[in-house]
């Protein structure tokens, strides 16, 4: 038996009061690998990935995780296999950074017995042991970035669905998170805006543009001077496995898009 | 909350001595009879509904609170309780009265408060945006005084002998509460308490994110519907049995997260029994500082709820 995906999107579309902001798509993400969505803002990444934590609904296609289709598992079930880190505001008054990830682990109902342990591993791994029982409500934006992590981080799903997971962060736990999550050989899809990041662990990327996916493979494969001119509207250049950046293209992008 | 209500059966405008107190208490055979009665059929089932009414309001606002994760919001504050008691004049002064009768002032009094709160929504929504907590204020403030000049014009228009009973029943104190005013009370607060207590979790989920928790595997709209029903539900009661009383849904949320954290299964008891307590104490206080006149609730309430109010307002600005 061929191994199939862990993850499986298949011509997916998803429309928004009828107007549709991913079309089309299709990805599938092999167990243990790490694929990542980029492209300019409003491509429609975000909206891919809201369906994954069932925050909006393909209008048509199929999403799969482990060969089941997301309409045979229930939501609590489907939020046990496929985790996610998602952007979102919430009300934290009276909450505890260690609220927050007890919270994650007594939604997803998980054994009882391993709390403790799961909730300090994660909190000591992000950082926030020491601040664990402080007001969440006074952490700082990457803190509650890597607060939230460690919700993640304690639940363990098989599958990890990360949306921009280093935004706010500084660079050290950009790295020591993203190293955690291939450490761990989880399988993950997810977007991100720092391309040297996408090179550092993406195993294939996607290029999506307008709700589309224009090119994949390989992210220095995709990531050409040409590509980036084209989509991003920068001047630049892989050399070696760092981006350099001569500016920004302004004015003329239509031309180049249609030239 | 014991303390409390031992001494608002005790206390009244009835002067009783301390033997006599414990004769009515104990139901002993030379208990005196008319002061039986004041302590049995008045301020025994007063208390109890003053503590149910306290405990169903803050329940009502912990609720609304979570679910529109507003620091503010509180069926007072969001126009219910001025939705009810419009929709409960209207009825009283207008609908013959075997209508009313057939009906029941409460489930008008949940029309009104349902219709007030459909009203705040639609009024502070914003295509695709999240709700702005101080936008959803205002709106409830336009709803809830909107309302209030019905309400007014109603008594104003009204045919005069059907508008005494309006106002009687407006005047919003619990004096009056009868026994057989108690059980529906008490089922609907008993009923929704265990409800979201089984639902704790998913609660606490709500609190971190309208995304968060649907990434957790909540189902927030239908959860959310659930909470709307339960807090018009709740003040559409409250309002039936006692009229207005402000304030109670959004200030005992706060002290109770102050004590005990937000996290559902212990907040939403502290809530209650925080609830329940203040509003026995204030209750007493209503009936004592004056005696033999009565205060209404919402007087000292609003009185009471000001600075903590105030406190709130200002801690949402430094969020923002």
């Amino acid at each position: 038996m061929p191994l199939e995906p862990a993850l499986s999107l298949t011509n997916v579309t998803v429309d928004i009061a009828g107007k549709a902001y991913v079309r089309d798509v299709s990805v599938k993400v092999p167990r243990g690998e790490i694929h990542g969505l980029l492209g300019p803002n409003g491509a429609g990444k975000t909206t891919l990935l809201r369906c994954l934590y069932r925050a909006a609904e393909a209008a048509t296609g199929q999403i799969q995780a482990q060969g089941k289709e997301i309409t045979d598992y229930t939501h609590q079930e489907w939020a046990k296999t496929v985790g996610a880190l998602v952007q979102s505001s919430g009300l934290l008054a009276g909450l505890t950074p260690r609220d927050v990830v007890e919270i994650g682990l007594s939604v997803l109902d998980l054994p009882a017995n391993e709390y403790a342990t799961r909730c300090d591993e994660a909190l000591s791994l992000v950082g926030l042991a020491d601040k664990q029982h402080q007001s969440a409500s006074a952490l700082s934006g990457g803190e509650l970035q890597r607060c939230y992590f460690a919700q993640l981080l304690a639940c363990d799903p098989d599958i990890y669905v990360l949306d921009e997971p280093t935004n706010h962060l500084d660079l050290h736990y950009q790295l020591v998170l993203l190293d955690e999550v291939k450490r761990r050989g989880r399988t993950a899809l997810l977007t991100i805006h720092d391309l040297n990041l996408a090179v550092r662990y993406c195993d294939r990327v996607y290029l999506m543009s307008e709700g589309e996916i224009v090119e994949q493979g390989a992210a220095l494969d995709v990531l050409t001077r040409d590509n980036l001119i084209r989509h991003y509207a920068v001047d630049g250049q892989f050399v070696g496995k760092a981006l350099e950046l001569a500016g920004p293209i302004l004015g003329q992008l239509d031309q180049l898009k249609n030239g | 909350m014991s303390a409390a209500a031992i001494a608002g059966v005790l206390w009244g405008t009835a002067d009783i001595s301390w033997s006599d107190r414990l004769a009515i208490l104990m139901q002993r055979e030379d208990a005196p009879r008319g002061l039986s009665l004041i302590v049995w059929q008045w301020r025994v089932p007063r208390v109890i509904a003053v503590a149910l009414i306290g405990a169903g309001l803050a329940l009502a606002g912990a609720l609304m609170q979570t679910a529109l994760r507003n620091p503010m919001a509180d069926p007072y504050l969001m126009g219910l309780s001025s939705g009810a008691s419009a929709a409960a004049v209207a009825a009283i002064i207008w609908l013959p009265s075997y209508l009313t009768e057939l009906f029941g002032v409460p489930l008008i009094a949940f029309a009104g408060a349902a219709l007030a709160f459909l009203m705040t929504l639609g009024l502070s929504q914003r295509r695709g945006k999240a709700m702005d907590p101080l936008v959803v204020i205002l709106a409830g403030v336009a709803v809830s005084l909107m309302f209030q000049s019905l309400t007014a014009f109603f008594l104003y228009v009204g045919d005069p002998h059907a508008t005494r009973n309006a106002i009687g029943w407006l005047m919003g104190t619990a004096a009056g509460t009868e026994w057989s005013e108690i059980p529906l009370l008490a089922v609907a607060v008993v009923l929704i308490a265990i409800l979201f207590m089984a639902k704790s979790n998913a609660l606490d989920a709500t609190l971190l994110g309208e995304e968060r928790a649907q990434a957790l595997g909540v189902r927030t709209n239908r959860i959310r519907m659930v909470i709307f029903f339960a807090t018009v539900l709740l003040t559409g009661l409250a309002v039936s049995v006692a009229g207005i009383v402000g304030f109670v849904g959004l200030i005992v949320p706060h002290m109770a997260r102050l004590l005990v954290g937000a996290r559902h299964h212990v907040l939403l008891p502290m809530t209650m029994a925080l609830g329940a307590t203040v509003l026995i104490a204030v209750d007493l206080l209503c009936r004592t500082l004056l005696a033999p006149e009565e205060l209404p609730l919402g007087v000292l309430l609003a009185l009471f709820a000001a600075p903590p109010f105030i406190l709130i307002l200002r801690g949402l600005r430094r969020a923002a």
